[in-house]
């Protein structure tokens, strides 16, 4: 799948559970940027990613990521 | 002064530095009260350490290793929405009977007990009210002590109570208590609770945290009405989308814990309900974060 539509897709998931249209997720994004996206909440949106995308992240692996490339490097490894 | 509370907290800042933000963002605005108990404890639980050859590392390592198994259990759940044991018999192999597994365990719930405010809610709801129930008792009986905060702080303030029992099914959390609570005023017993004497009832019983930990807790509650007498009240916490290694019965809300209480012959007197985040109640229902259940009840 294109890194370009991942992005796109996580990003329409982004604004679903974190609930604010307002998310313009970049590659540079981190969590320090979005308001909402904490320990908690990336629980439920990795949940969400791996039920959209249809694949499975370890644990380690969720914790990793350093920004939202990295998630969608991660995503375009598997799918 | 370096209090034990405050070389805690910096150790886990050294190590797990975001969980540390968290922790303190949690505890904002808990005053002397709060640290003042929280010391008391935490003294009491190094001076055990100490006695032990362990110094308060081993503990903060074990609390950092509670929280990793609690990611993968959130993990778990969130995904499958549901906890990830269904068998009693499969966590008392696994867990209870596991002393590498259940000491770390334990040992990371004892700093939990006031890392993580809606702990330290539970313990305040229950120092604040036990006077009140528990006055004019005798026999005070608590069923899964665990790491026997809930005797030591019962042990200091019933001066009226005449014989205290701890029940609780795992040996590791047995020595724990024991060690911690550090007095010959408490009979200890290595039993899962629906093995305990049917002959005896209690003026008080506490349960703190055990509801979920079984099959059948409609069981467990009709156990307690068993145990307590008449005029009798018990203490009763139990958390709501709590997932754990140990944990099998999930409560998805409090009118689940309030119904079965009722199916069970307790009415409830007073009871305090604390989200374990700072997010308001919808949120809370929606990303399935832990809720902390606690209850005074009575007969009915
Ligand atoms: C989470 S700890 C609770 C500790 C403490 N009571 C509190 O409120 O924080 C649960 C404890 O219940 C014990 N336990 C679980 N099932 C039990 C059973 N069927 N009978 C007796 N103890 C049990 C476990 O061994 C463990 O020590």
């Amino acid at each position: 799948m294109e890194r370009e539509q991942i992005l796109k897709d996580i990003n329409a998931i982004f604004i679903d559970i974190l609930d604010n249209e307002d998310i313009v997720l970049t590659n540079e994004t981190t969590a320090a940027d979005v308001d909402g996206w904490d320990s908690l909440t990336h629980i439920q949106l990795v949940v969400a990613f791996e039920n959209h995308f249809g694949i499975r992240f370890t644990t380690m692996e969720i914790q990793g990521w350093e920004n939202v490339g990295a998630i969608v490097a991660c995503i375009s490894s598997k799918c | 002064m370096s209090t034990i509370l405050k070389v805690i907290l910096d150790k886990i800042k050294a190590k797990n530095p975001k969980h540390y933000e968290k922790l303190v963002a949690h505890l904002e605005g808990y005053g002397t009260d709060y640290e003042n108990l929280a010391n008391s404890f935490f003294n009491k639980y190094n001076e055990y350490l100490e006695r032990n050859q362990k110094s308060i590392d081993f503990g903060v390592d074990c609390y950092l290793h509670m929280i990793e198994d609690m990611l993968e259990e959130r993990f778990k759940f969130i995904r499958e929405g549901k906890y990830s044991n269904s068998s009693f018999d499969d966590v008392e192999k696994r867990i209870y009977g596991n002393p590498e597994i259940m000491t770390y365990h334990m040992h990371g719930l004892v700093l939990a007990q006031f890392l993580w405010f809606d702990q330290y809610e539970r313990i305040l709801f229950f120092i604040e009210n036990i006077n009140k129930y528990a006055k004019g008792g005798k026999k005070y009986l608590e069923i899964g002590g665990g790491h026997g905060l809930y005797m030591n702080e019962a042990v200091n303030l019933l001066t009226n109570i005449e014989k205290f029992d701890l029940v609780d099914i795992s040996q590791s959390s047995l020595d724990l208590a024991q060690g911690i609570i550090n007095t010959n005023q408490v009979n200890y017993f290595l039993k899962n609770i629906f093995d305990f004497r049917e002959s005896e009832t209690y003026d008080f019983i506490t349960m703190g945290e055990v509801l979920e930990h079984v099959e059948e807790p409609l069981n467990l509650l009709n156990k307690i009405n068993q145990l307590l007498n008449k005029d009798g009240v018990c203490y009763i916490t139990t958390p709501i989308n709590a997932p754990m290694i140990d944990h099998i019965y999930l409560f998805h809300n409090e009118t689940e814990i309030r119904d079965m209480l009722n199916q069970a012959g307790f009415e409830i007197i007073e009871e305090r309900i604390v989200i374990s985040e700072k997010i308001t109640e919808k949120q809370a229902a929606k990303f399935k974060v832990p809720v902390m259940y606690a209850a005074f009840i009575k007969k009915q």
